[in-house]
């Protein structure tokens, strides 16, 4: 059952959510730049922008995000969690930044879970905006994660042009969209059916095609992929670590502890596969030595068969931002196609 | 544990640092530096290019105006000083005259490097760009790197020939507009006599083939590292490279230039501040009367005429000292020796964020804010002037550097009523006159800074190529070259020893090797039936040492490189050259 | 839900010298979060937290058998280590765990056992073979073959004393390099297994030690017949969290730190690096 709200009913519907907890949305700064940040009014609320660098993962997973607090009382130690049980709601996130959640969500609900971030996610209410007009870097269509959801979302709009569509697909989502019976009605079959007609045309749509990824999974999964021609993408990389930083799903981190003098918040911080230390064991031996060897090690994680296994779903949300901050070269598309070519495009 | 911040002033008694007050700090120091003068001991001032314009320019005024002593140097200075006499050979300028958009549209790249990916992964990536849009790259360099792999062609040195491939590079320039006088570009004061110069080297198919690539070039960029290389010759391959960038005429053509690969934020910041001995706030030289007029107008002191002294003789000559944001141990080419001279200050003032094994040996040590928590400019190696905004606060009682020197300078009579570091950039603005309205553009400009107006001249004068065939320095007794290498080594860097992630990274050697190593080929290494890890002793005619070997893919038979950081050990063998022949044997 | 990253703390009880550079600490929880004992596997491993320099990895060298006496065996190698090496009796450090997957022990119920050791690949395999000794008349023989590069390097001396005794062990000690007053073998582990009688198809392999060294010996105990699934070994790697959630111990799509650390070598010769 799709329901629909006029445009000029959303103020009222933002006026609420903002009663409910912390709203975080794209927000227009002051050189022009979009960022997702905290907001206190639905002026504030941008609709039409391109996607920004940063995804929206930092409000499930921050960058530097305390676990526990350690306190020494003299001869002992004090330990104790930190807890981040704060409502929020994702507002106007893009497809492939829902699905880039949900697939975090994926992972720290393997067991063992971890309670850190599931009492973030389980707080967390994402409404997504689909894409009528896909970005020009974006390759969702590839990934299963856009331009339009099936899946992985509370609530998805689509702007019709007078209204939004509204699909609810959680209980989460229900719970936003009701009690506020005068600004959500029920769909027409027009509104419905011109849904499902910008879906099609936004997949018509696309720009950047790397509809490569199934027989790149094949090749990465069986080990077809020849050593000199990882040597050679990575040569095309600086190691800068931004893709890890940028990608809606990539989550590896390292555990700290900070602080001094008998104080401490161990916290998790995001880190990149690609640093040269990475697997740097005490003793000095380091299996991925090599940037080479790191560079496969990532690709396996993103694109290998036995990954897709394990998770039910692609490690890629096909969202672009690695093509726009790569330094280097060595971005999804190129280092997939060269994959499934057997030789990087020079 | 994780990277100590100084948090206090502290000031050194019976041999403790105790914490003070900022107070009785700076009239401390000040009392001190006063006496000292009075004595008629030698005082100096270290800046730093990791301290930000306004820093480095009160630094400047602070020694000159104030201590009335032109002792004022910044310890990277001795490395990049050679590189930039060499561009003023040629155009009369220090400045770059390509930007980093200039390198991604480039269609030839001309790189002389030490490891560009490594040293300066913004511009690598700007050549990468280029290459990938089809840019003909030619490198030039004895390793074989990451940049050369990448390249058209890779024009093969051994450490102290860089000279000679230039010199191969011009005369095949020469050669084709000899054959085609249209395509000589310009002609400077000097070209005849480059030619005779040039008769005699070797053209090989690879020096015509660069040569063809960048005539042909509409836009080309010229991107030259730093080399740290023994006596004149840093300086001389700046002028040969800048020499062809200029016969080509790619030095002023809009989207060509040559850029100058600064390490570090602020080096040409630094620069420009005037934090140089012979050098005034907008690198006016030291006698150049109308720069000592506006200066002594602008900052009401009569300023010495006398020569200072450089960086590496200033830390062994002087009484006091102030050192701002800086280790000049872990920069200046002399290494221990450094803190072995500065143990010999009789006051030694350090501020810094960090505690660094300057800070530990001070008398007096000031806290400073880091670049996340201050306010402040820098200039980067294409000339962009940058504003840093606080993004934080500063730990404990640190204060931000420019208040702190603006502080000191009051002191000495030669305060100013600053309430911000834009007041001080205001100043700065009347001071160097390239920064005229500088204030202005930052405010209007988004986060892009301001990109310094420098290129005007199209007047150059060729230098000469000099000896087109250098002395081989291997010999038959001493077969290999060791050379001290110049990518800079940036794991020193506070921020980076200190920060949890990056930390990890550049220990990793330092675990295995606390003391350092040399790296050699594989096929060296086999040859002496070695190891990694396993030791050599090196001969040279200065002395030897026994250090361990790694391994390194880069090196081509018969070149040792020892990292920056490591020249310590390997000091009795390379003496005060960067490039020796030696003997490797097994221990 | 746990939380994963929050340790328990606990006490030294004792911390004795096995080498210059080894020592093992015998700890006792403060307060166990669950309130009940702490229960383990032989080859699991923990996560130690010295409060202030951070949190490493380490197997749990004693065994389930005797829950009162957890014991850890450390190197010193870097920062952490030594602020622990610096820890006496009464200090507090944290534990969280207990990670990975463990011995089967079960399906090494009435089979010969071999253990394979080196140097500080002892430790881990200690578990097991206390676990083992404590519950004999349920396996089948038991042999160990041990050896370090000098006699000093030797951990677990007074039991290698005390193992040597029992007469339903064989153990064969040997070092790389003698020294003055050893009277014992001189040759390299894997240089044991033609001093004993070997009966692959029903023994179980267990080997521990630098990588060179566990290289041989797999490759030694293949020719001799052994299947690829007895030969069982335990892998090393970089770990932050020790809940397959940092990726730093990821091999493939294996964490070794919750799929291993034990693995069999079918399963190592499987893993894409």
């Amino acid at each position: 059952m799709a329901f629909a709200i006029e445009k000029r009913a959303i103020t009222k519907w933002l006026q609420m959510l903002l009663e409910s907890g912390e709203v975080i949305a794209p927000v227009r700064g002051p050189c022009g730049d979009i960022l997702f940040s905290t907001i206190h009014s639905p002026e504030q609320v941008a609709w039409n922008f391109q996607n920004p660098l940063p995804p929206p993962k930092q409000f499930v997973l921050p960058q530097t995000d305390p676990l526990v607090t350690i306190k020494r009382n003299g001869e002992r130690y004090e330990v104790a969690p930190t807890y981040d049980d704060t409502r929020r709601i994702l507002f106007n996130v893009r497809s492939c930044d829902a699905k880039g959640i949900a697939f975090l969500t994926r992972m720290y609900e393997m067991e063992p879970a971890d309670a850190s971030y599931l009492r973030r996610a389980n707080n967390l209410t994402i409404i997504s905006l689909a894409c009528n007009i896909p970005c020009p870097l974006g390759f969702c269509v590839c990934t299963g994660s856009g331009p339009f959801l099936s899946d992985s979302y509370d609530v998805q709009l689509t702007d019709l042009g007078e209204s939004y569509l509204v699909e609810v697909g959680s209980e989460k989502g229900e719970a936003v969209v009701s009690g506020v019976p005068n600004l959500f009605r029920p769909a027409t079959e027009d509104e419905v059916s011109q849904r499902k007609r910008l879906e099609t045309e936004a997949k018509n749509h696309f720009e950047q095609e790397t509809c490569h990824f199934a027989s790149a999974m094949r090749r990465i999964s069986t080990g077809r992929v020849q050593d000199a021609l990882w040597e050679k993408m990575s040569d095309w990389c600086l190691e800068c670590g931004g893709c890890n930083m940028v990608c809606p799903t990539c989550y590896c981190f390292s555990v700290k502890d900070l602080g001094r003098d008998g104080t401490w918040i161990r916290c998790r911080m995001w880190d990149s596969c690609q640093y040269a230390a990475f697997t740097l064991e005490a003793s000095g031996h380091n299996p991925r030595a090599h940037r080479k060897e790191r560079m496969k090690r990532r690709f396996f994680h993103k694109v290998s068969a036995q990954y897709y296994q394990r998770d039910a779903m692609v490690g890629c949300v096909g969202c672009g931002r690695c093509i726009k901050v790569c330094l280097g070269a060595t971005n999804m598309p190129a280092v997939v196609g060269a994959i499934r070519k057997g030789k990087w495009n020079e | 544990m994780w990277g100590e911040r100084v948090r206090q002033p502290l000031r050194r008694r019976n041999g403790k640092p105790e914490s003070v007050s900022w107070d009785e700090a700076l009239d401390h120091i000040a009392g001190r530096l006063k006496a000292l003068i009075g004595a008629g001991k030698p005082v100096g001032v270290l800046g730093s290019p990791r301290a930000t314009n306004e820093e480095n320019y009160l630094a400047g005024k602070l020694a000159r105006a104030g201590l009335q002593t032109n002792n004022v140097d910044f310890s990277y200075h001795s490395i990049c000083g050679p590189l930039f006499a060499g561009l003023e050979e040629v155009w009369g300028e220090h400045t770059p005259t390509a930007s980093l958009c200039d390198i991604a549209s480039s269609q030839a790249i001309l790189l002389l490097e030490g490891n560009l990916a490594e040293t300066h992964p913004r511009a690598a990536s700007s050549v990468i760009k280029a290459v990938e849009n089809g840019a003909h790259l030619v490198t030039i360099g004895f390793r074989s790197t990451q940049m050369a792999r990448r390249s058209s062609l890779h024009l093969q040195t051994t450490p102290g020939n860089e000279r000679e491939v230039i010199n191969g590079v011009l005369a095949a320039i020469l050669d084709q507009q000899s054959e085609d006088p249209t395509r000589v570009a310009a002609r400077g004061e000097g070209y005849e006599a480059l030619w005779q110069d040039v008769r005699s080297v070797k053209r090989t198919d690879e020096l015509r083939q660069a040569a063809e690539w960048i005539a042909r070039a509409e836009r080309a960029t010229f991107l030259l590292a730093c080399s740290d290389g023994q006596g004149d010759q840093p300086r001389e391959v700046a002028a040969a490279f800048a020499t062809l960038a200029a016969i080509t005429g790619h030095l002023d053509r809009p989207g060509s230039g040559l850029l100058p690969l600064l390490a570090r934020s602020n080096v040409r910041g630094a620069c420009d501040m005037g934090v140089i001995p012979e050098r005034l706030p907008g690198y006016d030289p030291l006698d150049d009367e109308r720069a000592r007029q506006r200066l002594q107008n602008l900052w009401g002191k009569k300023l010495p005429l006398d020569r200072g002294w450089g960086a590496e003789n200033l830390l062994q000559s002087v009484s006091g000292l102030i050192v701002v944001a800086d280790d000049p141990p872990s920069v200046v080419p002399m290494g221990r020796r450094a803190m072995d001279a500065m143990a010999g200050i009789e006051f030694l003032v350090v501020l810094d964020a960090f505690v660094t094994p300057t800070v530990r040996i001070a008398h007096a040590v000031l806290p400073i804010a880091s670049f996340a928590e201050t306010e402040g400019t820098l200039t980067n190696m294409e000339g962009r002037v940058q504003k840093l905004r606080t993004a934080t606060n500063p730990p404990g009682e640190a204060r931000m550097g420019w208040r702190v020197l603006a502080e000191l300078c009051a002191r000495f009579d030669i305060g100013n009523s600053y309430t911000s570091a834009t007041d001080v950039l205001c100043e700065i603005a009347q001071a160097a006159p390239r920064y005229a309205g500088i204030e202005q553009r930052l405010s209007e400009d988004g986060w892009g800074g301001a990109l310094l107006e420098d290129f005007d001249s199209a007047k150059f004068v060729v230098r000469p190529a000099g000896a087109t065939r250098g002395a081989a320095l291997a010999s038959a007794g001493r077969p290999h070259v060791l050379v001290r290498d110049v990518a800079f080594d940036w794991g020193r860097d506070p921020l980076v020893s200190f920060s949890p992630t990056l930390s990890r990274d550049y220990q990793s050697e330092r675990k295995l090797f606390p003391n350092g190593f040399v790296e050699m080929c594989k096929g060296d290494a086999d040859a002496l039936n070695l190891g990694g890890g396993r030791h050599v002793r090196l001969a040279s005619v200065h002395g030897d040492a026994v250090v361990p070997i790694r391994v390194r893919a880069d090196l081509k038979p018969g070149v040792l490189s020892v990292p920056y950081a490591f020249r310590d050990q390997v000091a009795s063998v390379l003496g005060t050259d960067s490039v020796t022949a030696v003997n490797v044997e097994p221990p | 839900m746990n939380d994963a990253f929050l340790p328990d703390v606990a006490r030294l009880v004792n911390v004795s010298d096995e080498t210059p550079d080894t020592k093992t600490f015998t700890l006792r929880f403060r307060d166990l979060k669950n309130g009940g004992d702490f229960h383990f596997l032989p080859g699991q491993f923990l996560e130690l937290s010295v409060f202030g320099y951070g949190e490493a990895p380490f197997c749990i060298a004693s065994s389930p058998t005797r829950p009162q006496t957890l014991e850890t065996t450390v190197r010193r190698t870097g920062q952490l280590t030594d602020a622990l090496h610096r820890l006496g009796n009464g200090e507090e450090v944290g534990i969280r765990g207990p990670f990975g997957n463990g011995f089967d022990v079960e399906v090494a119920r009435g089979k010969d056992l071999l253990f394979v050791a080196g140097g500080i690949g002892l430790p881990p395999l200690r578990s097991l073979i206390w676990n083992v000794l404590d519950e004999r008349s349920r396996f089948g023989k038991v042999t160990i073959l041990y050896g370090a590069r000098t006699p000093t390097d030797l951990v677990y001396k007074r039991e290698l004393e005390e193992w040597g005794k029992r007469s339903d062990v064989e153990l064969h000690v040997t070092v790389d390099a003698a020294q003055p007053g050893w009277t014992g073998k001189v040759g390299v582990v894997p240089s044991l297994f033609k001093k004993v009688t070997l009966h692959p198809e029903s023994t179980l392999a267990y080997v521990c030690g630098p990588p060179i060294m566990i290289r041989i010996a797999v490759q030694d105990l293949l020719a001799l017949g052994f299947k690829e699934e007895a030969v069982i070994s335990t892998l090393e790697r970089m770990m932050q969290c020790g809940i397959g959630k940092c990726n730093h111990c990821a091999i493939g799509h294996r964490y070794v730190c919750r799929d291993g650390p034990v693995f069999n070598y079918g399963q190592i010769r499987e893993l894409v690096e």
